[in-house]
């Protein structure tokens, strides 16, 4: 079976995943969660060894170089990071309820590098520019940190969810009961904020390193260099918010959605603007 | 005055600033990645509206990075940065200096789970064993007797009451970093082509010129491409030149740049040369002369006849006949013209009579010389990207800074634990509290894991 066979799959399994975290949300019962992580963990690993067939057969076809240097490329990986942190969550928090916020965006990434036009699925080789060995530390730290702050978005949008149901006295109706406390909430949308924040200001420095040695200046005021700043200052501020002037719930909520926003614009958006990071334009 | 004083004080300490200055910032930004480069706003500003090109100007809209709107900004993040430092630097010293006892009023109040009562061992063994636990868990620990009973103190982190500051401090040295670096440091180019060097290269900004105290020489420039045509390596063999003598060689590679004289180089472009070049040797009587590599225009002279020659052709691919050149060779007996093929041997096996039929493309017209050509290429120029930075340092200092102070920020906190030991009529008491400067859920457990620890000490 070939790599991309194995993706699609993948990405049917994380699917299904979803509608079985759905499953255990609305009905509460313990037994769709386990099936919903077990095909999450299963997705994970499978999409784990196409990665490692599609570095293999890079090197088979002489370009040999880790499956990190297109947009393809890269929205698998961002998919899979998703995935992992996700699961490594899940499993710390014993919680399996913000599954239906998180694995669909996994989903999602997937879908979108198998179906968006003009996203090319083939191997190609590497450019002299992206010859590096910071290559690797740069794109995975950056997309460690992206996860961090999708997940930080998943937690944003039940925190508001949750929240719409707050000012009612009667008891809350539905799923809307089974989702964890506001206060949870708001602690596990700081702490993957914070997260989020270190492996972006080292996936920042890993590329500025690179920079130095590749254009000859570590900072060249490249768009995605500067959105990468914005999405930095952005989450800067959430943190200085909550730090300083004790911003919880609501407002941090909010937050995470505008950052998670700016991610995709630094991630994709970028793509459209002219600029030293054209590799991953389509 | 004191209170103008206080009042610029406080608005640059603030923390409305902060974010208000890093808000701005983040809108420039925005503004500067959607407004088109420099020229394309020229030339569309001087087309529909001079007025507008004015402004654009004036407040440097198409090079937002380097405008005053954007230094000004910087200035007061700086400014807030640094005085907010300044004000929170006296209360955090005092707390990292804090004396250790007495505890916090109120810390053995309302204590869960962190109370071990015995009455197995003397006070003083169990002094001991307190002790030792401390130690081993947080290296030291320090003992006072009060009326109560004896209170042991250790602690785990007080250096993390500074988080914060370095990761400010990290931001202001590499501020002043890329400072140092823009105004001594050096960005510039220059193209050289093959076999040729150059010791003049032109800045990066602006129209001037740096001249170098070294040469540098293009031995050879390279590029692969793999089969389906993307470029695979870009290559420059090159020689550094001081006082007449080649001091380094090096192959400069994308990623991979070369340092000499403190200047590092960049391969940052390449270009075909207009001219193609020839390698070109003769043989008289038997004996083959060194090669000369010629480009069309170029003369050389023929020894001990007088003679001297002018290349008027360089030809890649001359009427599907492989790579030739035109040669005048002018005496002063003679003018002649005639063209030397590479692949002659070649041509005459498919063609005996050619040189019967076609007298010029006889390479040995001018006799007693007989030409031929090794190879013809195309010669390229590579373009070399300078830079010497003397704010680097200090810039990956400041990375390092950071790093480091997020880190402590995020995942490193202070943690105090008080140990009391009392005794309560034929009973000991032993009570663990602690606390941290961060809101973690940590301290219970390691209070929990210090009861447990000492519990399994006493048994033994």
């Amino acid at each position: 079976m070939s790599h991309t066979m194995i993706l699609s799959w993948v990405t049917f399994i994380y699917f299904i995943s979803f509608v079985l975290y759905l499953f255990r949300l609305i009905t509460g019962k313990e037994f769709w969660g386990r099936a919903a992580s077990f095909l999450a963990w299963g997705g994970l690993s499978a999409q784990a060894i196409a990665m490692i067939i599609r570095w293999r057969t890079s090197y088979s076809l002489g370009i040999g170089h880790i499956p990190l240097a297109n947009l393809y490329e890269s929205m698998v990986f961002f998919a899979w990071t998703i995935m992992l942190i996700y699961l490594i969550i899940e499993w710390r928090t014993k919680s399996k309820i913000i599954g239906v916020f998180v694995v669909p965006i996994a989903f999602l990434a997937m879908a979108y590098a198998s179906i968006a036009p003009g996203i090319d699925n083939r191997i190609e080789p590497l450019i002299p520019a992206l010859q590096s060995n910071w290559l690797t530390s740069h794109v995975i730290t950056c997309f460690m940190g992206y996860a961090a702050f999708a997940i930080a978005f998943g937690y944003g949008l039940i925190y508001l969810l949750k929240n719409l149901d707050k000012d009612k006295t009667e008891k809350p109706a539905g799923f809307l009961e089974k989702l964890p406390a506001l206060a949870t909430l708001d602690t596990l949308i700081y702490q993957s904020i914070a997260l989020g924040f270190v492996f972006l200001t080292i996936g920042i420095m890993t590329g500025s390193i690179w920079a130095h040695y590749a254009w000859g200046s570590y900072w060249s005021w490249d768009p995605k260099e500067t959105w990468s700043l914005i999405t930095w200052l952005i989450y800067a501020i959430i943190l200085h918010a909550r730090h300083v002037r004790g911003w919880r719930g609501k407002r941090m909520a909010i937050f995470a959605l505008i950052g998670f926003a700016c991610v995709l614009f630094t991630y994709l958006g970028v793509n459209y603007l002219p600029g030293l990071h054209s590799y991953l334009r389509t | 005055m004191s209170i103008e004083k206080h009042t610029m004080w406080s608005f640059f300490s603030s923390v409305k600033l902060t974010i208000a200055a890093l808000v701005l910032i983040v809108l420039v930004f925005i503004a500067a990645t959607f407004l088109p480069p420099d020229d394309v706003v020229q030339t569309f500003a001087h087309q529909f509206s001079p007025g507008a090109a004015e402004i654009i100007l004036f407040f440097h809209l198409s090079d937002l990075y380097h405008s005053p709107l954007f230094y000004l900004l910087m200035t007061l993040l700086s400014l807030n940065l640094i005085i907010c430092s300044i004000n929170r630097f006296p209360a955090l010293w005092r707390q990292y200096k804090a004396p250790h006892f007495p505890e916090p009023a109120d810390s053995f109040d309302n204590l869960p789970q962190s109370l071990i009562v015995t009455e197995a061992k003397e006070v003083s063994k169990i002094k001991l064993i307190v002790k030792s636990c401390l130690e081993k868990k947080y290296r030291s620990s320090e003992e006072v007797d009060t009326e109560i009973g004896s209170i042991f103190y250790a602690e785990k982190g007080r250096f993390s009451l500074f988080d914060v500051c370095i990761v400010h401090l990290s931001i202001l040295v590499m501020i002043a970093g890329a400072i140092i670096g823009s105004i001594f440091g050096l960005e510039a180019n220059i193209n050289i082509k093959e076999g040729e060097s150059v010791n003049i290269a032109t800045l990066a900004k602006g129209d001037g010129i740096q001249q170098l105290n070294f040469s540098v020489r293009c031995d050879k420039f390279i590029v692969e491409f793999y089969e389906d045509g993307t470029p695979k390596t870009y290559r420059s063999d090159l020689s550094f030149i001081k006082n007449g003598q080649v001091q380094r060689r090096g192959t400069l590679l994308v990623n991979h740049p070369l340092t000499f004289d403190k200047i590092r180089f960049y391969q940052s472009s390449f270009g075909a040369a207009p001219e193609i070049k020839a390698t070109v040797t003769y043989t008289v009587a038997g004996k083959k002369s060194g090669s000369l590599a010629l480009a069309a225009g170029d003369t050389f002279d023929l020894p001990d006849s007088k003679a001297r020659g002018v290349v008027l052709r360089v030809e890649e691919n001359f009427m599907q006949m492989g790579p030739a050149i035109k040669l005048r060779i002018i005496s002063q007996k003679k003018d002649i013209q005639f063209w030397v093929f590479q692949q002659l041997d070649n041509l005459l096996a498919m063609k005996p009579d050619l040189l019967k039929e076609m007298p010029i493309f006889n390479p040995g017209l001018f006799t007693p010389f007989v030409f031929s050509i090794d190879r013809v290429e195309q010669t390229y120029y590579t373009g070399l990207h300078l830079v010497r930075d003397p704010g680097i340092p200090l810039v990956a200092l400041g990375g390092l800074l950071m790093i480091v102070g997020l880190i402590i920020v995020f995942f490193i906190s202070y943690q105090q634990f008080w140990v009391r030991v009392e005794k309560e009529g034929a009973k000991i008491r032993i009570s663990i509290a602690g606390r941290s400067n961060r809101n973690d859920q940590q301290i219970q457990k390691r209070i929990d894991s210090l009861c447990r620890q000492i519990n399994e000490e006493m048994k033994t």
